[in-house]
């Protein structure tokens, strides 16, 4: 028998199989768009930042004044009047503008301290905002915690936060761990800075600040940097069997490791229960795994 | 003998079917389950506390342990890592059973169609009331507990074992 239907016709849609499934693939929040700049606070990237400004504006400038040359001996030629000379634009203030709180040198005499103490380990100090940051080589961490808990000047008793961020842009690192310390004696905050590579096992904190504990397990649920000498590092926040690590500028809201949940077919266990019982009977046993 | 007139005994005996009386102590004390995930709880405990009472409708004694209560009101965010611990306290608990889904978290997802939430709680235990809202007030949850009892009322004790006795054949 043959199908009646003009096989021209648009085929309806197949109605889909089974309960209602989410279509990550489709989904619009699984596209993952990475960012293209390293948006890291830095006071060296901020003071190459405004020399290029600097420069690009003087370079503009330059170009004005040879066009109004070229355009002023163009016009004496021609015995017409001499164009306007340019107008050097100036940057409007506002006084009652919003002050972007731009990195500026390091004043504070604890980060001096640091300095001194460190010397060719720290690659960076600046105040920001009123916050101190010091950024040292990737392999010095530990002793730089030493430091700045050990040091009767310094006194940072607390490791009070630590956490990482992606920056999928920047060329020479992949991610960057801060260490917010805190001095409860002082009233002080310090933030201490890596940048690692992808791959790289930078040494863990716990050896000196058992709080890191749980919180480099975080960094590794969250982002799979590994801490050498960390007692326990397993994921902390997702399943064990999670995969990818989700704070990963390319890891997409939905879909990479989402799956479909569904035991509801057995109500209370009570199918599971009378399948074994029934196969026993038969002669089964369900409750040795499959090989495939 | 007219159909509406009671007899001499029925002047002194109220009769009833076994089920209707069943049915009736069930829904008027039904015990819910301690068990919060997320910010619904909070409503929940609203409706708890003196100002809903929900001691009024028989469903006031929130019991610590699954192995004690009828009722699990999954109020809140159902995560990936939650999903197998809400399956098992819902085995633990006895038969008869049911589940309000609180919130538009438990019912589907709600606000985070994410990575690690579970797209209604629905996915993984049978759900007999939803309650939307993101959080429900307390007079949506008291509202869809009566819901509740009404569904209660009208079941009859073989509906609930029809399915499970046709499914396993
Ligand atoms: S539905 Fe809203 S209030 Fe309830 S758990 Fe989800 S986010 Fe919180």
């Amino acid at each position: 028998m043959t199908d009646p239907i003009d096989p021209q016709a648009p085929e309806a849609p197949e109605a889909p199989a089974g309960p209602y499934v989410y279509d990550y693939m489709a989904a619009p929040n699984r596209q993952v768009v990475l960012p293209k700049t390293v948006p890291l606070p830095s006071l060296r990237t901020y003071q190459a930042e405004v020399a290029a400004a600097a420069a690009a504006d003087e370079a503009k400038w330059q170009k004005q004044l040879a066009d109004f040359e070229v355009a002023k001996a163009k016009a004496e030629a021609e015995g017409k009047d001499a164009p306007k000379p340019p107008v050097r634009a100036v940057p409007r203030k506002d006084d009652n503008d919003l002050k972007t709180p731009w990195p500026t040198e390091a004043q504070d005499a604890d980060l001096l301290k640091l300095q001194e103490l460190l010397g060719g380990q720290v690659e960076e100090v600046f105040e920001q905002a009123g916050e101190r940051v010091c950024q040292v080589k990737k392999e010095a961490i530990l002793e730089a915690l030493k430091v700045c808990r050990d040091e009767p000047s310094l006194k940072y008793e607390m490791l009070a936060d630590q956490s990482a961020t992606h920056y999928p842009a920047a060329k020479d690192f992949a991610f960057s761990i801060v260490y917010h310390l805190t001095s409860v004696s002082r009233s002080r905050r310090l933030r201490l800075r890596i940048l690692v590579p992808e791959g790289f096992v930078p040494e863990s904190a716990c050896p000196l600040y058992p709080s890191a504990n749980w919180m480099e397990r975080e960094i590794y649920d969250m982002l799979g940097i590994r801490f050498a000498n960390h007692p326990d590092m397993t994921r902390i926040l997702c399943p064990e069997d999670w995969e990818g690590y989700p704070l990963r500028k390319e890891y997409p809201t939905v879909g990479l490791g989402q799956r479909d949940i569904d035991f509801r077919d057995d109500r209370g266990g009570v199918l599971n229960r009378l399948a074994m019982e029934k196969a026993g009977q038969m002669g089964i046993n369900l409750k040795q795994p499959k090989a495939d | 003998m007219g159909v509406n007139s009671p007899t001499a005994l029925e002047h002194v005996l109220i009769t009833t079917k076994v089920e209707k009386v069943i049915n009736w102590a069930r829904a008027s004390s039904v015990w819910p389950m301690t068990f919060g995930l997320a910010c619904c709880a909070i409503e929940m405990m609203a409706a708890g506390a003196s100002r809903f009472d929900f001691d009024r409708f028989g469903a006031g004694i929130f019991r610590a342990t699954p192995r004690q209560s009828d009722l699990m009101i999954v109020a809140g965010t159902v995560t990936y890592k939650m999903a197998p611990v809400i399956k098992k306290l819902y085995d633990q608990m006895p038969e008869p059973k049911w589940v309000i889904a609180m919130g538009s978290c438990a019912t589907a997802g709600g606000p985070f169609d994410s990575y690690h939430t579970i797209q209604g709680v629905d996915k993984v235990i049978p759900v007999d009331v939803f309650i939307p809202g993101c959080p429900p007030r307390p007079e949506s949850l008291i509202y869809g507990f009566l819901k509740l009892q009404d569904k209660i009322m009208t079941s009859s004790i073989a509906d609930r074992y029809k399915e499970i006795f046709e499914e396993v054949g």
